[in-house]
C-alpha cells in the first residue's frame, strides 16, 4: 500500500513538473516535425518509370517467332510497354542512342536480340526481365512441339506454361517503407524511452536534496517499499510519455506504427525499464552533478549512434559506425520495431526485450544493494 | 516513564567519534532541550534516535522498545521536524500532510481528518490548497511541523524549528510546542536561540564533543556554576582587539567579544575587575559601561564548553 502511495505521489509530482512536459513530450514532438520535414528527401520514395517505347525490327525469317512475339506484344500492351515496328529507313540502334526510343529488339532467323539504352536502369531491367521471360516461354513451347507435336496448345491451356506472368518481382524490401515522419516518430519515441534514465537518476537524490528523504527514512516504511514505489511511479510516468508520443505522432503526423502495437510497446517498455534502472544505478555510484553529466553524455551518444538524429535503415550496412550503433539501446529498439512494423516480424521483439530486461535486472539489483548498504536513503 | 532512553551510545565516522558513549533519558511529558554548538554531536544523536543513522554501539529505546529490534514500533511513535524543510514544494499543504501521514498507516476518512487537524493546529487550514512555494518562511516551517504531527506521535524531535523566520511565526511555533506538550507529546527541542530553550524547556542537556556534559532543569544547571561571575564591558571600539590584553589576568576563565561588547567569565572568589579595567584603558580602550550579570543558561554553556552556543 505504501509502495502505491509513493508511486502515486511520484506520478502527481511529475505531471505537475513542466520540465517533464518540455523534455519528454514537447522536445521530441518538435524534433519529429523538424527532422521529419527537413530530411524527407533522405527516404526512398517510389520511382516513376513511365511508358516504355521499344522499337522492333522483324526480318520475317522466323514466322513462329514473329507470331509468338505478336501475341506477347499484344498481351503486354496494357502494361505501359509499347512495341513499335522499325520503319525501313531507320537504324534501330541509332534511334535508341538518340533517345527517340527506350530499347531496341531484333527478331531474325537466329532468334531474338535485345539492345538496351541503359539510360534508365529500372526501365532497361523491366524490359530485359520481360524479354527473358518471353524467351524462356517461347523455348519451352518449341521444346514441347518438338517432342510432342501438336501438344503445345493443350499444354499451355492446362496452365503448365504460363504465358501471361512475364515478370514477377519478389523483393526483400517490404511493400511499405518508412517515410521520414514514420522514421523520426519511432526514433524520437525510442530516444525518449532511454531518456527515462535522467529522471530516474533524481529519484532518490532528489528526495535527499529537498530534505524529504529524512522524513521518508524516519517513517515506518521500509527502504524496499520506498525504492519500489519510486521506481514504479517513474516507470509509469515514462511509459505514459512514450504512449502519448506514439498516439500523438500517429494521429497528428499520421506516422505509421503498424499492426502490432502491443509488440512495439513491449520493446519500448523494456527500454524504459532499462533506462530507469540505469539512471538509478548511476545515481548511487556518482554524485548528483556527475550523474546528470554522465547520463546526458550516454543518452546523447546512444541517440546519435542509435539513429535518432540522422536516418539509419534497419538493414543498412553502416560500416564502422555500425559497431558503435550496435551498442546503442536506441538502435536495438529501432531495428526491432522497424521489423515488427514493416516486415510483420513480431518475434524479433523477444531478443531485445530479453536483453533490456536482463540489463535492467542487473542494474536494479546493484542499485538496491547500494541502497541497503547506505545509511538513511 | 521514560519515552526515550539512550545507553552507551557511540557513533563513529571513520576515526572521528561524533557521539561518545552517551547515556540519557527523556521522561514522558517533558520538553527536553538539547544544547550544543555546531559539531558537538547534537544532530548525529537526533539522526540516531530517528533511525536515520545506525549506531556503532550502544542502545536506544523508545517507549521501552529497542529501536533496532522494534524499528516499526519506534518509528510509529516518533515525529521528526528536521532542521531543513522536508516538504514537497509542488504538492499543496494538504497533499503534503496527507502523504506523510499516510505512510503511518492512516487511511480514508481518518487520514483526511488527521491531515486537516494538523493543518488547523499550525494555523494553515485556509492555505490547505496552496503550494508551499508560495508560502513565507514561517508558513513553511509550520507546514514542516504539521507533517510531523498528523500521525499523533508520542515523541516529537524538533531540530531548530525556528531557524530563519520572523518573530511572529517564531512565537506561533513556540506556542504550538507548548500546546503539543499539553496534549501529551514529549518533545526534544534543539535551538541556537538560548532564550527559546530557557523559555519552553523543562529539562536541558548540554552536549559537547559527543558527550552529555550537563543535564537538568534550568535552575539546576545555573546552580552548578556558583563559582563563576560574568562581567559585560561595553567599549567605544570593537572588543575583539582587546581580548588578548586581559586573557592572562588572574581569575579570568573565558572571554568572548561581540562587536563593541566584551564578556568576561571569572572566578567568583577573585576580585579582578579593577585590574581588567586598568589593562583595557592602558591598551587604549574607551569604556562606555560596565555591568555585572547574574548567571544564566548562556553563562552555564560558555563556562562548560568554553564556546558560545552559536560558535
Amino acid at each position: 500500500m505504501n509502495t502505491l502511495s509513493i508511486a502515486l505521489k511520484e506520478l502527481k509530482r511529475e505531471t505537475r513538473n513542466r520540465w517533464t512536459l518540455v523534455f519528454m513530450l514537447a522536445f521530441p514532438i518538435v524534433l519529429m516535425l523538424i527532422l521529419g520535414t527537413a530530411l524527407s528527401n533522405a527516404f526512398g520514395g517510389t520511382a516513376q518509370v513511365g511508358d516504355i517505347r521499344v522499337l522492333v525490327r522483324d526480318s520475317g525469317e522466323n514466322p513462329a517467332l514473329t507470331e509468338a512475339f505478336g501475341v506477347f506484344a499484344k498481351e503486354t500492351s496494357g502494361m505501359g510497354l509499347s512495341f513499335e515496328p522499325l520503319p525501313t529507313e531507320m537504324d534501330g540502334r541509332s534511334e535508341v542512342e538518340k533517345g527517340h526510343y527506350d530499347e531496341f529488339v531484333e527478331l531474325g532467323s537466329h532468334g531474338m536480340s535485345l539492345y538496351l539504352s541503359g539510360r534508365n536502369a529500372i526501365q532497361s531491367n523491366v524490359v530485359q526481365g520481360m524479354m527473358a521471360a518471353f524467351a524462356e516461354q517461347y523455348n519451352a513451347i518449341l521444346a514441347i512441339e518438338k517432342n510432342a507435336p501438336g501438344k503445345a496448345a493443350a499444354t499451355m491451356a492446362a496452365g503448365s506454361v504460363k504465358t501471361r506472368d512475364y515478370i514477377k518481382e519478389t523483393s526483400i524490401m517490404a511493400d511499405r517503407q518508412p517515410g521520414s515522419l514514420d522514421y523520426y516518430a519511432l526514433a524520437m519515441t525510442s530516444m525518449i524511452a532511454l531518456w527515462s534514465s535522467i529522471s530516474a537518476s533524481r529519484l532518490i537524490s532528489g528526495e535527499i536534496r529537498q530534505g524529504t528523504g529524512t522524513r521518508l527514512a524516519a517513517s515506518p516504511v521500509g527502504k524496499g517499499e520506498i525504492f519500489a514505489g519510486k521506481v514504479l511511479g517513474n516507470l509509469v510516468i515514462n511509459m505514459l510519455c512514450v504512449l502519448i508520443l506514439i498516439l500523438f505522432s500517429k494521429y497528428a503526423f499520421q506516422a505509421y506504427w503498424g499492426e502490432h502495437l502491443a509488440a512495439v510497446l513491449a520493446v519500448l517498455g523494456s527500454e524504459v525499464v532499462m533506462g530507469v534502472s540505469l539512471g538509478l544505478a548511476v545515481s548511487y555510484v556518482l554524485k548528483d552533478a556527475a550523474t546528470q553529466g554522465l547520463l546526458m553524455i550516454l543518452t546523447q551518444v546512444a541517440s546519435f549512434f542509435g539513429g535518432a538524429y540522422f536516418p539509419m535503415g534497419a538493414d543498412e550496412d553502416l560500416g564502422v559506425i555500425g559497431y558503435a550503433a550496435n551498442l546503442s539501446p536506441i538502435r536495438w529498439a529501432n531495428v526491432a520495431i522497424t521489423r515488427i512494423i514493416y516486415n510483420d516480424q513480431v518475434s524479433v521483439m523477444w531478443p531485445v526485450v530479453a536483453l533490456n530486461l536482463s540489463i535492467a535486472v542487473a542494474l536494479l539489483a546493484a542499485a538496491a544493494w547500494m541502497m541497503r548498504r547506505k545509511e538513511g536513503l | 516513564m521514560n519515552v526515550l532512553e539512550i545507553h552507551g551510545l557511540t557513533k563513529k565516522f571513520g576515526d572521528f567519534i561524533a557521539v561518545d558513549n552517551m547515556s540519557l533519558s527523556v521522561k514522558e511529558g517533558e520538553i527536553f532541550g538539547f544544547l550544543g554548538s555546531n559539531g558537538a554531536g547534537k544532530s548525529t544523536t537526533i539522526h540516531l534516535v530517528a533511525s536515520l543513522l545506525r549506531p556503532t554501539s550502544g542502545e536506544i529505546r523508545i517507549l521501552d522498545q529497542d529501536i533496532l529490534k522494534h524499528s516499526r514500533f519506534a518509528k510509529m511513535n516518533l515525529g521528526i521536524v528536521p532542521q531543513d524543510l522536508a516538504i514537497y514544494q509542488d504538492m499543496t499543504a494538504y497533499e503534503n500532510v496527507k502523504f506523510f501521514a499516510g505512510l503511518y498507516g492512516l487511511r480514508g476518512a481518518e487520514l483526511k481528518d488527521r491531515a486537516e487537524e494538523a493543518l488547523r493546529f499550525v494555523g494553515l487550514e485556509d492555505k490547505a490548497k496552496s503550494f508551499p512555494k508560495n508560502f513565507s518562511g514561517g508558513m513553511k516551517r509550520r507546514l514542516n511541523i504539521a507533517c510531523a504531527i498528523a500521525h499523533r506521535p508520542k515523541l516529537i524531535i524538533m531540530d531548530e524549528p525556528t531557524v530563519g523566520i520572523d518573530p511572529q511565526s517564531r512565537n506561533y511555533i513556540l506556542t504550538s510546542v507548548r500546546k503539543l506538550n499539553e496534549m501529551g507529546c514529549t518533545i526534544i527541542y534543539t535551538s541556537h536561540y538560548m532564550e527559546e530553550v530557557e523559555e519552553i524547556c523543562s529539562r536541558i542537556a548540554i552536549i559537547d564533543h559527543g558527550k552529555i556534559i550537563a543535564d537538568g532543569t534550568k535552575e539546576q544547571l545555573i546552580a552548578t556554576i556558583t563559582d563563576v561571575k560574568e562581567v559585560r564591558i561595553e567599549l567605544k571600539q570593537q572588543g575583539e582587539v582587546f581580548l588578548e590584553l586581559i586573557r592572562t589576568i588572574p581569575g579570568v576563565r573565558s572571554l568572548t567579544a561581540k562587536e563593541e561588547e566584551i564578556r568576561i567569565y571569572s572566578d567568583l572568589s577573585v576580585d579582578n575587575l579593577s585590574g581588567i579595567l586598568k589593562r583595557l584603558i592602558d591598551g587604549g580602550a574607551v569604556i562606555r559601561s560596565v555591568e555585572e550579570q547574574e548567571p544564566n543558561l548562556e553563562t552555564v554553556f560558555l563556562t562548560l564548553t568554553g564556546r558560545n552556543l552559536r560558535d
